[in-house]
């Protein structure tokens, strides 16, 4: 009778496996990219969701036509004219990864310094803060006045717009290290900078990636802010925007939105895409629905 | 030689006030015994142990590893530590988080006639040879714990310290555990100090247990376990065996009323 059970469970337990194998199988699927997104539940709900939208917004502005424009127009404007939307795209596009990559770079370092020396981060803490706390949108024109009216204040205004939420997350990373681990770490006698490296600064990534989703799409609004204050050439999306608005060409305002809209996502797909290449370890690394 | 704790006392200011953690302790390992801390919450125990590997201060008295004071015996790599969680890092294989001893305080890997295993040998010797490049997320706590201790082991330090090792694990787990470290340990003989919660832990690991008593933590009794070694799993059935641990309970007893009364 006991033997009888034990065959039973046994073949319970070979079923299970079974299915968590089978289960797996379909993962790896898809995981494998483009296979994925063949699959219907995958991007018929989003494109419902956007169809929706768009059928309202064209009820809406068919009634009020002076004011919004139409999808089809928006969409028209767009396709009339891609060399000048592409164009002014890739200078936002500029301001927004380099402005980014300077101000996340500083803030890291930063951020480095005050782990490793507290003096640092009682010193320059709340000098961090009050940048953050100081809106932005006015010290702008002032930034414009000092630097002209090139490139250099667009990467100031978007490195400042990303640096303090980078710094916070990068400074909570670097101290949310295994305690236990740092323990062990110190019984071998590791020097600060060795713990730093290999300690500290692996079980950080999880938490600059969390950044980073935030401070990427900030840094497209920052690049805008600059360019609404600091037209210059006249060039990016943001500025493209201003000079419709002052001529009431709302279709090349709302398609520049879109735009700028489109070049969100593409910029957050690139950090999901390096979060889950990079952080497959850490259980925060984004999965698949 | 071995590691000797000779008056060692230590208080914490707390929000509560002054803790007496720690009054007069004493005690001896002789080179190559493997001696347990056993006692109550709070008797100060693991403070005793993270005293010795160097991790806390002592207000007062010495302790000497092989000679050396711990700060000394940590700069030359003569401390394994074993937390009471695995701490493994997680970004790394099995095999990379065994090598993580040879990566820092490099210095102290220079000294003439310093003995070191392979980390793979290691890991194979511990019943790990299938998993060298898997991750720690991927294991049972129990071999992640194993793998805790490999690399405590990788670097052949003079004396382990370990923290309620096995304080995580269930109850089976944990017997399993316990005699694979007492196979690991017959094999090496190393000097062990050893923190743990449980009884029959204390007497099937030791040659003796160390029983305290808390606020302030001090020495309550020191209990000699004369079983024979090689201890396998039958020597929890004997007569001997449940004596000890009935000295132990006992002691344990009169340390908590000590406490509580």
């Amino acid at each position: 009778m006991h033997e009888e059970t034990a065959t039973e469970t046994s073949a319970l337990v070979d079923a299970t496996d079974q299915s968590s194998e089978e289960h797996r199988l379909v993962e790896e699927d898809v995981s494998r990219g483009l296979h994925y997104w063949i699959h219907p539940r995958v991007w018929l709900p989003p494109l419902v969701a956007f169809g929706l939208l768009a059928l309202g917004w064209q009820l809406y502005a068919v009634h009020n036509r002076f004011i919004i424009p139409t999808v089809p127009q928006i969409l028209t404007q767009l396709v009339d004219h891609p060399g000048l939307f592409w164009r002014n795209l890739l200078v936002t596009l500029q301001e927004a990864v380099v402005g980014a990559s300077i101000g996340m770079l500083a803030a890291f370092v930063l951020a480095m310094g005050m782990c490793q020396v507290r003096l640092v981060e009682r010193a320059l803490m709340p000098l961090a803060v009050m940048i953050n706390v100081t809106p932005i949108i006015a010290i702008a024109p002032v930034l414009v006045l000092a630097f002209g009216f090139g490139m250099t204040p667009k990467y100031i205004v978007t490195a400042v717009i990303v640096f303090f939420p980078f710094l916070i997350n990068s400074l909570t990373g670097l101290r949310s290290s295994d305690p236990q681990a740092h323990d062990v770490f110190t019984t071998l006698h590791a020097s600060k900078w060795e713990i730093l490296l290999r300690l500290r600064l692996p079980s950080s990534l999880p938490f600059l990636f969390a950044a980073a989703r935030i401070c990427v799409p900030l840094s497209v609004v920052g690049a805008v802010v600059a360019e609404y204050v600091a037209p210059g050439k006249a060039s990016g999306l943001g500025s493209l925007i201003e000079t419709a608005m002052s001529l009431s060409d709302l279709k090349t305002v709302y398609a520049s939105v879109l735009v700028l809209a489109l070049l969100g996502i593409g910029l957050s797909a690139v950090v999901v895409v390096l979060q889950r290449r990079l952080l497959g370890w850490h259980q925060t690394a984004p999965r698949r629905p | 030689m071995g590691l000797d704790v000779l008056g060692v006392s230590k208080t914490f200011d707390t929000r509560k006030g002054r803790v007496a953690a720690l009054r007069d302790v004493s005690l001896r390992v002789g080179r190559g015994r493997f001696v347990s801390l056993i006692g109550p919450t709070g008797c100060g125990k693991s403070t005793l142990l993270r005293i010795v590997a160097g991790l806390v201060e002592a207000d007062g008295g010495t302790v000497s590893i092989f000679g050396e004071p711990p700060e000394r015996a940590t700069a030359a790599k003569h401390v394994g530590f074993v937390p009471q969680s695995p701490a493994l890092l997680p970004w790394r294989t099995v095999l990379d988080n065994v090598r993580v001893p040879f990566q820092v305080n490099r210095k102290a890997d220079s000294v003439l006639g310093r003995r070191f295993r392979d980390p793979v040998e290691v890991l194979e010797s511990f019943g790990l040879g299938d998993v060298l490049h898997s991750r720690p997320d991927q294991l049972s706590g129990g071999m992640q714990q194993k793998v805790a201790i490999a690399r405590a082991f990788v670097f052949d330090p003079s004396i382990l310290l370990m923290d309620e090792p096995f304080s995580a694990l269930d109850e089976l787990t944990r017997e399993r555990q316990r005699h694979e470290l007492l196979d690991i340990w017959q094999s090496d003989q190393k000097t062990v100090l050893f923190v743990t919660h449980s009884v029959p832990e204390a007497v099937a690991l030791s040659d003796a247990v160390v029983v305290m008593s808390a606020q302030p933590g001090r020495v309550r009794a020191v209990i000699p376990v004369n079983l024979p070694r090689p201890r396998g799993e039958l020597v929890e059935a004997t007569d001997v065996f449940h004596d000890l641990e009935r000295r132990v309970r006992s002691e344990l007893r009169v340390a908590w009323n000590d406490n509580h009364a």
